[in-house]
């Protein structure tokens, strides 16, 4: 009898300090409400739809560009490349130099011959598309035509025939649940002429360049220029487009 | 007498198991096949490297099941914002991007 009750005792102030120690290490009880909390405002944020184009620099640095064109002349934007009253020049530290046409607007054309020309900041006030990143989508504005530069300094000048190669290029992804790839020539050779790519990065032959992702993501292949002045490799869908069943039919 | 102290020690260890056990790596070889043909090792996910960070609520059950085998993870369906590419997770700027590749499938 004397037996059991001791062991009891001793089982109890085990278990007591037990709890005591888990209470204090795990710090559970006092944070859960605030843990239920968080998952609740994820929630919200889940039911919202996933394709939230919301840019990650928006801060201080574009509420103070809204304000510093409101208070200099009404925003447009409707952008229209061809009306000159749409530029915004800026000065090397970002302010605003002057607005308008460069031949009439005095300010404008005052600081365009110092050398201050387009601003990163002001191109995000434009209207210009963007991806999800917040990033410009250069390759929407040319399909969309909202830029059409020259091809020569001669103004009258006309692309060559070689300069565009529309030919879409299927790469098969070696996993069997990942979308393929659909490379189109003709948006990089918009840009790009053919001696940029080939044959130093890419082997004009077809099966020849064994691309895998994990290269790419160290700067091989389409690495070279993706994630640094072309779209980020983090935009999957993108380049995966096309879906591996459509391709087994 | 020793027999008291016996048991006594043996619910100790029991309990506490309960409490301050961590999970360790879970690799991801369901689709070993598929991985195989794509040159990959599988996918490494650190448990006890989560668990830091986050409590057991902001995954389970609602974005991963707590079950061994009920997660059917795919890549494409990380970059579709499900799991591992799940909106606040390794598909925004909060944690590493999907394309970093050898951060998770770890030769």
């Amino acid at each position: 009898m004397r037996k059991a009750i001791k062991f009891l005792l001793y089982s109890l102030i085990f278990i007591l300090i037990f709890s005591f120690m888990a209470s204090g290490g795990i710090a559970a009880e006092p944070s859960k409400t605030g843990g239920k909390k968080a998952v609740k405002s994820k929630d919200k944020t889940k039911t919202a739809p996933k394709s939230e184009t919301k840019p990650p620099k928006t801060g201080a640095q574009k509420k103070e560009d809204v304000s510093r064109e409101s208070a200099a002349e009404t925003p447009q934007k409707a952008f229209d490349p061809k009306d000159r009253r749409n530029l915004i020049y800026l000065d090397t530290k970002g302010d605003l130099a002057g607005t308008g046409d460069i031949k009439k607007s005095g300010i404008a054309s005052k600081f365009a011959k110092i050398g201050a020309g387009w601003h990163p900041t002001a191109l995000a006030e434009t209207g210009l598309p963007v991806d999800k990143y917040g990033l410009i989508n250069w390759a929407k504005i040319v399909k969309d035509k909202l830029i059409d530069p020259n091809w020569n300094l001669d103004p009258d000048a006309k692309p060559d025939d070689e300069e565009f190669f529309d030919v879409k290029i299927l790469f098969e992804t070696k996993s069997d649940f990942m979308d393929n790839v659909v490379f189109p020539h003709d948006i990089h050779t918009w840009w790009l002429k053919c001696e940029v790519c080939h044959p130093a990065i890419f082997l004009p032959a077809k099966g020849q360049n064994n691309m895998t992702m994990a290269g790419i993501a160290e700067g091989k292949w389409c690495g070279r220029c993706h994630g640094k002045i072309a779209f980020p490799l983090a935009d999957c869908n993108r380049c995966h487009t096309q879906p591996k069943r459509a391709v087994k039919k | 007498m020793i027999r008291g102290w016996l048991v006594a020690g043996v619910l100790v260890l029991v309990l506490s198991s309960i409490g301050f056990a961590k999970l360790g790596n879970i690799i991801f070889d369901d689709k070993i096949e598929s991985l195989k043909k794509a040159g990959m090792p599988p996918a490494v996910f650190p448990h006890a490297k989560h668990e830091d960070i986050y409590k057991c609520e902001d995954c389970h059950p609602n974005i991963f099941k707590d079950k061994r085998g009920a997660n059917d993870v795919t890549m494409h369906k990380n970059m579709n914002g499900e799991f591992c590419g799940a909106a606040e997770c390794h598909n925004s700027p909060k944690a590493f991007p999907l394309y970093m590749c050898n951060k998770c499938h770890i030769k």
